[in-house]
């Protein structure tokens, strides 16, 4: 069987980063420091500099993503073949959205 | 207009997003000889993005609790420690991905790498 598919780490990278900056930013309006520093980068003052992550944590966490769509999917799938369909619908995604948030 | 940047950008993001959980999500229900219909695709594919903007601020608050500013492997497992199942898959493919480097001058290659592959291994500022 072929290569399971997955997430790109620079796709997760750039969410990361995105919600990162955010926060780097909004932590640096909190501390009142100026707000032309927030304009120009994030990254200016040492104090509020976005967080990073390394290769390895990126791969770890695009398995982690993956992990959650296919375990949703198996999940549905399980509940719609007990129903005796072959296509998972909605109404199957709802059954187990609960122990999934709770598993995740 | 700060904001508005921003959300353009998210944007983007979220589509590339989704277009990458439904190549997923489509290979998984064909895998279990099942068909998926597109608004359980659309709603997984959500969940799934705010699970990993969740999984951001996550990483970052066990990042610098550690007292670091660069998430690394331990910080990812720490976040799925609730489920012991999850908690242990991403052990092994750690290791995994460990065992890819060569043991004996993982020191060595760290250093080098730094150079090799810098846009992918550190994470700064990012321009946007």
């Amino acid at each position: 069987m072929e290569e399971y598919q997955t997430f790109e780490t620079d796709l997760i990278h750039a969410i990361f980063k995105l919600v990162w900056s955010r926060r780097a930013l909004e932590r640096q309006l909190l501390e009142g420091t100026d707000a032309l520093d927030g304009e120009v980068g994030a990254g200016t003052s040492k104090k509020n500099r976005p967080t990073s992550a390394n290769a390895n944590a990126l791969k770890l966490s695009c398995e982690l993503l993956r992990n959650f769509v296919t375990e949703a999917v198996q999940r549905a799938a399980t509940i719609a073949e007990a129903e005796g369909t072959d296509k998972i619908e909605a109404t199957h995604l709802e059954r187990i959205l609960p122990q999934l948030l709770l598993d995740f | 207009m700060e904001r508005e940047e921003d959300d353009s950008v998210s944007e983007v993001l979220r589509d590339r997003f989704r277009l990458s959980t439904i190549s997923i999500a489509e290979a998984e229900a064909k895998r279990s000889g099942m068909e998926i219909s597109e608004p359980v695709v659309a709603c997984i594919s959500d969940l799934a993005f705010k699970f990993t903007e969740q999984l951001a601020k996550d990483l970052e608050l066990f990042t610098q609790h550690a007292g670091r500013k660069s998430a690394n492997m331990e910080d990812v497992i720490l976040c799925a420690h609730r489920n012991e199942h999850l908690a242990a898959l991403l052990r092994s493919y750690r290791d995994d991905l460990k065992a890819k480097e060569p043991q004996s001058d993982r020191k060595r290659k760290k250093a080098s790498k730094k150079d090799d592959r810098a846009p992918e291994d550190i994470v700064h500022v990012p321009d946007i």
